[in-house]
């Protein structure tokens, strides 16, 4: 790591190794000026808000109804563990094969609604909340899970005073219960926030960054600037960039869920 | 009076029922959704190539091993596989070496600024792997192991290190001292207390840690894309190969694809009590 603070200040390229010299805060002056950078921010921010927050809610839903018992539960929760362990290449591949145009299953579905056949990836108005639905089917499961654990972990007595219906059972909920599980709900989020930010596979197997760059996340400009441009200060500066706006969202987050006790 | 009494109690208990089969069934529902495009994925791999590309799909399929058979007759994705499990395998159990001998310390001895750990440990995974790529390609161009196994092996150890650290501490602190205590009267020494006492008995939270690394490994593609050479590409690496400007296998990926979330998909399947503690970093027992 501290390699990498190292070479953000130098001007690097790797395909003219020899030529490494100090730069100063050459490519950071580089970075901040560049709209393309400015751009990603936006993409990034804009995958990762809405994705997690999707998630949480979806989650917590998911999570209410399989909280208390019917016969299969313990089946279908089996079932739901199943698309966050896909490796994300995997699920890259499968996202596209199923959203192909011409033979793909979805829009086969979508003209038999009479929508037409729609490119759900190459369309620059469509394709980054494409890759939020993805990502919202392979980490929804994740939220459910944890919050259903933590579900599982409040006492009794609350829970009892929550059965009965009406108005009551919403205000315990809202005011008791999601106070007594926001430990682990800080945790989920901060764990997705994390995950979120880094997401490369994905769009390294459907978009690349395209259609023009509506998918240009902060991660895949960074592996673009360094695997492809093979210039190592720029990359080492925007990773150093990228990671204190991850500490800035997670710590924001989290004192959002805490509150003030952090 | 008592009469009217059951009668709402019949009542009362038949709207419970049906309340509790509405939410099973939208249970159903939802798992189907979230079950479907694994469905698919399945169903295309026992497609035939004409199946896999018609503009109306069908939902049934009549099963063929034929693609699985092109797979490793092929495209040579017997030996990504088989790399894989081997990169996998070692560094998992180096993980699991490496951690218990740090984890059983912390879990046993007190010491100041034990509760860092977590901090610690939550910091590592902040760092975005693609911003720690670049200055570990250039250490391990330095020693020369870009393009060998070795170096994956490495990197995979040292990604998993700080979780099984923390799951195995949490492992080994459940354990009741007073066994090890016992033992110890018994005149056995602390490193064969740990290996004949301590050790045995944790073997479920080993075998759930080491699956935890193991799937963590196994899918990982960032860091197998860029170590790797042709000789060396792990099975995700390997998928990424059928893709071609030319023609796509869609069925033929899908059998691959397949065969790579299968096991992973036993394996978390049979630590699900554990999955949500590895993955909340504990938070959530």
């Amino acid at each position: 790591m501290f390699y990498s603070l190292y070479a953000s200040f130098f001007r690097w390229n790797l395909a003219n190794p020899a030529n490494a010299r100090f730069g100063g805060w050459h490519n950071y002056n580089l970075i901040l000026t560049d709209a393309s950078f400015w751009n990603s921010v936006f993409v990034t921010v804009k995958f990762v808000s809405i994705s997690v927050s999707i998630e949480l809610i979806l989650g917590m839903a998911v999570a209410l109804l399989f909280f208390y018992r019917f016969p299969g539960d313990r089946f279908l929760r089996a079932i739901m563990i199943l698309p966050m362990v896909v490796a994300p290449v995997v699920l890259g591949l499968l996202s596209r094969y199923m959203l192909n145009v011409q033979f793909g299953v979805i829009s086969f579905f979508t003209e038999y609604l009479g929508l037409g056949r729609i490119d759900f990836l190459g369309d620059p108005g469509l394709a980054l909340a494409t890759l939020i639905v993805i990502d919202i089917w392979q980490w929804t499961p994740f939220m459910f899970l944890i919050l259903l654990a933590a579900l599982q972990g409040v006492p009794e007595d609350i829970l009892e005073a929550a059965k009965v219906d009406g108005a009551r059972s919403r205000r315990i909920f809202f005011d008791h219960i999601l106070h007594l599980i926001r430990y682990p709900i800080a945790v989920a989020v901060a764990v997705r926030l994390i995950d979120a930010f880094r997401v490369y596979d994905i769009i390294f197997m459907t978009t690349r960054g395209g259609p023009i760059n509506v998918t240009q996340t902060m991660s895949w400009q960074i592996y673009d600037a360094g695997f492809k441009s093979l210039d190592i200060g720029y990359a080492a500066a925007y990773s150093w960039l990228m990671l204190i706006m991850v500490i800035v969202a997670v710590t924001l987050a989290l004192k959002l869920i805490l509150g003030k006790e952090t | 009076m008592s009469h009217a009494k059951t009668r709402l109690h019949i009542n009362l208990q038949s709207r419970k029922k049906l309340f509790t089969w509405a939410r099973g069934i939208t249970a159903l529902v939802i798992s189907l959704i979230f079950f479907a495009p694994i469905y698919w994925m399945i169903l295309t791999a026992f497609k035939s190539g004409n199946e896999a590309f018609t503009a109306t799909p069908s939902l049934f399929a009549m099963p063929s091993l034929e693609n699985f058979r092109l797979v490793f007759s092929q495209n040579d994705f017997g030996r990504a596989l088989s790399t894989s499990l081997f990169v996998t395998t070692i560094s998992t159990l180096l993980c699991l070496a490496v951690g218990a001998s740090i984890a059983y310390p912390l879990a046993r001895v007190r010491m100041r600024g034990q509760k860092h750990i977590a901090f610690w440990i939550l910091s590592l995974r902040i760092i975005p792997p693609i911003a720690t790529i670049i200055p570990l390609f250039l250490m391990l161009r330095a020693v020369g192991l870009t393009g060998s196994i070795w170096s994956l092996v490495l990197v995979y150890t040292y990604m998993n290190l700080p979780l099984t650290i923390w799951l195995l501490r949490g492992f080994f602190a459940d354990l009741p001292i007073e066994i090890e205590e016992a033992a110890f009267v018994d005149g056995a020494s602390r490193l064969r207390t740990f290996f004949n006492v301590t050790l045995p008995l944790s073997v479920p939270g080993l075998i759930a840690t080491g699956l935890l690394c193991y799937i963590f490994a196994w899918n990982e593609f960032l860091f197998a894309n860029i170590l790797t050479g042709a000789n060396t590409r792990t099975a995700p690496v390997g998928l990424t190969e059928y893709v071609t400007p030319v023609s796509v296998e869609w069925n033929k990926i899908m059998a691959a694809g397949t065969l790579v979330v299968l096991p992973v998909w036993i394996g978390a399947l049979s630590v699900q009590r554990y999955l949500v503690r590895g993955l909340t970093l504990g938070a959530v027992k």
